[in-house]
């Protein structure tokens, strides 16, 4: 069959009220889903999943993919209205979309996050059908060397998020590695930082740790200065983002959209990361660099199209190879199993029709998200209405019924209460928590690819220099490496003359 | 002196190492030990670098000025929380929330005072019904009155 044979077989099996309405269906609920702290993605599918059992294999996995696309772009409502972010993957769109809804500009910011996470989605998509091959045979070749190098690489973000103080924001992005070195040994199996607490064995709940580090502190703010920090409620604000404005996003959006697509490809790294990378990489080419993390829209851009630019790219190497990607694919291929269907190179040449039909159900998603998407940002707006005294109380309950439901778990409830203290003192001491965070999502990967790495080749640290794709990331790390410094250098020596400038102003008597 | 800390008490006391590692890098305190090292580093540079340079501080990473009461509420917040905390197990979560509700709706001065009671309410209830009964999530019901 010739590849528009495909095609027309995908478009007959997927061209159907139910097939677009499980799409619709799914991302609403995704949506709802992601713009619910606590709630993740992950959480929404799995809890999908027993509803597509009756359902046609078609209908039902495109169910899934609905929840899965809607929640990733649920998540950045949250994230910009209350700084509270709904999944991992929108942490980056805090940085600079809660600022911008602080000065009144969260319609902007929404608006932005949809159109980026649209165009991105649909990059990804398209992607999905055209490089699927080439793509899962280069993610093949990572291993743990490559992966530690990615994961090294990945760390320079701190450079781009770590604000006034480069110093400040490693120490956080170490404060942050260490965190993430709680709970049992890899290799061994042995305590560390356990404390014989048993909920310590498998380390601090991720969402629990993202929650008290962005929400806790600002409800702790409101309370240590409550006309200050926020005397008056937060608006949405009536104008929503221009075909300029997006235009003049439109190539840091393309950007994002391929890192997310080329993180996403590689089994194990998941949207964050690429969020973050996007962010890292928007800022560094942007004219308005100084402006990132004060309420710039192209850092919601970037943040948006790199978490959403994964959704498609993961199906990668879940299609291809019949490997997940991350723990929702891994749910993803259950369904799949369920259906009697197995992933892999087979399920091209026996349910080619239904590969299509899912390819192109996909492409459709991107479109319904965009109006789904709309309505949920009209519908949120009424978050942003609220008076303080019924937002802040109310963020906290929601913070501790979505810690909670993350594992059933109270002990995860204390350790969000903890990590607010820890983010409030980072808060008056100037540590930014952004490198924390982004540290303690890499720090396993990063710790656990090293030792993986090391038991391969005995000790030996030659490994890590083993073939192109570690030396690629090993330059990409000095280039990026040497650059910060270069403009460190440059910004204290241009502040070295402003004060002396100061200085001899001040002798003068001038001001 | 966090890192110092940790390489002379944390590391040693919280982390048990097997006898029979062989090669020092897989050893389960390296990593950590490494990353103890680097904290001490930096805490070296910030001083050095303080000592060197002393430029005034951007306004936006000024800290917050306290106001009268400021610490007060903080610490009334910290004895919330942790009342919170032991309550939700014994009385359940619904229950629990209330009271916490308004009394950090009192804590941010809130002047919406009924809006507050009322949401008090009716916000972990929402909540309660959606978990249990949308998300299947088992939320704490305590010992004493139960919810359906």
């Amino acid at each position: 069959m010739s590849f528009a044979d495909n095609v027309l077989a995908g478009l007959a099996l997927v061209a159907n009220l139910e097939s677009i309405l499980a799409l619709a269906v799914g991302i609403c609920v995704g949506v709802v889903a992601g713009a619910i702290p606590g709630l993740s993605a992950t959480m929404a599918v799995a809890l999908t999943l027993p509803f597509t059992f009756a359902l046609a294999p078609l209908t039902g996995i495109l169910l899934l993919l609905g929840v899965y696309k809607g929640g990733i772009f649920g998540g950045s409502i949250p994230a910009i209205l209350i700084k509270t972010p709904g999944t991992p993957a929108s942490s980056a769109t805090i940085l600079d979309g809660a600022p911008m809804a602080a000065q009144g500009k969260a319609g902007k910011a929404l608006g932005m996050a949809l159109y980026a996470s649209c165009t991105a989605d649909l990059i990804s998509n398209l992607s999905l059908i055209l490089f699927a091959g080439w793509l899962a045979s280069f993610a093949l070749n990572f291993g743990p060397p490559e992966f530690f190098t990615l994961m090294v690489f990945s760390l320079t973000i701190i450079a781009g998020v770590s604000g006034e103080s480069l110093m400040k924001g490693v120490l956080a992005a170490i404060l942050g590695l260490f965190l993430a070195t709680i709970g049992l040994d890899l290799v061994y199996g042995t305590d560390r930082f356990v404390l014989g607490e048993p909920n310590l064995m498998g380390g601090l709940n991720f969402i629990a740790v993202l929650i008290g580090l962005f929400a806790i502190p600002e409800i702790l703010t409101m309370i240590f200065l409550p006309r200050e920090a926020g005397g008056q409620k937060r608006e949405l604000g009536g104008n929503w983002v221009t075909f300029a404005e997006y235009k003049s996003c439109f190539r840091t959006i393309v950007r994002g959209s391929f890192i997310g697509v080329l993180l996403g490809s590689i089994p194990g790294i998941g949207a964050a990361p690429a969020a973050f990378l996007s962010y890292s990489e928007a800022r560094r080419n942007s004219p308005n660099k100084e402006n990132f993390g004060k309420g710039e829209m192209e850092g919601v851009a970037a943040s948006e199209a790199g978490n959403n630019g994964v959704a498609g790219a993961t199906l990668i190497p879940l299609l291809a190879l019949g490997i997940p990607g991350d723990v929702i694919t891994a749910i993803i291929i259950g369904a799949f199993m369920i259906h009697g269907l197995q992933p892999g190179p087979m399920m091209f040449v026996s349910n080619v029709d239904l590969i299509y039909g899912l390819l192109i159900g996909l492409v459709m998603s991107s479109v319904i998200l965009l109006g789904v998407g709309s309505v949920a940002i009209r519908a949120f707006r009424f978050v942003a209405d609220i008076p303080r005294g019924v937002l802040f109380p109310g963020v906290l309950i929601l913070c501790v019924y979505g810690g909670y439901a993350v594992n059933n778990s109270v002990f995860d409830v204390g350790v969000m209460f903890a990590m607010g203290w820890v983010g409030f003192m980072m808060l008056r001491f100037g540590i930014p928590a952004a490198p924390f965070l982004i540290a303690f999502i890499l720090g396993p990967l990063l710790e656990n690819n090293f030792r993986q790495a090391m038991l391969m080749s005995d000790g030996s640290p030659g490994i890590l220099f083993r073939g192109p794709i570690t030396w690629f990331f090993w330059a990409l790390t000095l280039i990026t490496i040497t650059t910060v410094i270069r403009s460190g250098l440059k910004a204290r020596a241009a502040r070295r003359k402003l004060h002396g400038s100061d200085f001899a102003n001040h002798r003068r008597g001038t001001p | 002196m966090v890192g110092v800390f940790l390489l002379l008490v944390g590391i040693p006391y919280g982390i048990t190492s097997p006898s029979n590692v062989s090669r020092v890098v897989l050893s389960p305190v390296f990593w950590p030990s490494i990353l103890a090292g680097l904290m001490v580093l930096i805490g070296l540079g910030l001083i050095a670098s303080s000592v060197a340079l002393k430029p005034a501080p951007p306004p936006e990473a000024a800290p917050i000025p306290a106001e009268r009461g400021s610490w007060a509420r903080l610490a009334a917040m910290a004895v919330l929380m942790v009342l919170y905390l032991f309550a939700i197990p014994r009385i359940g979560m619904v229950w629990a929330s209330i009271p916490a509700f308004i009394a950090v709706g009192l804590l941010v001065r809130t002047q919406h005072r009924v809006i507050s009671v009322v949401a008090a309410i009716c916000v972990p209830l929402v909540l309660y019904a959606f978990f249990v009964h949308v998300a299947g999530v088992s939320i704490p019901q305590g010992h004493y009155v139960r919810l359906p």
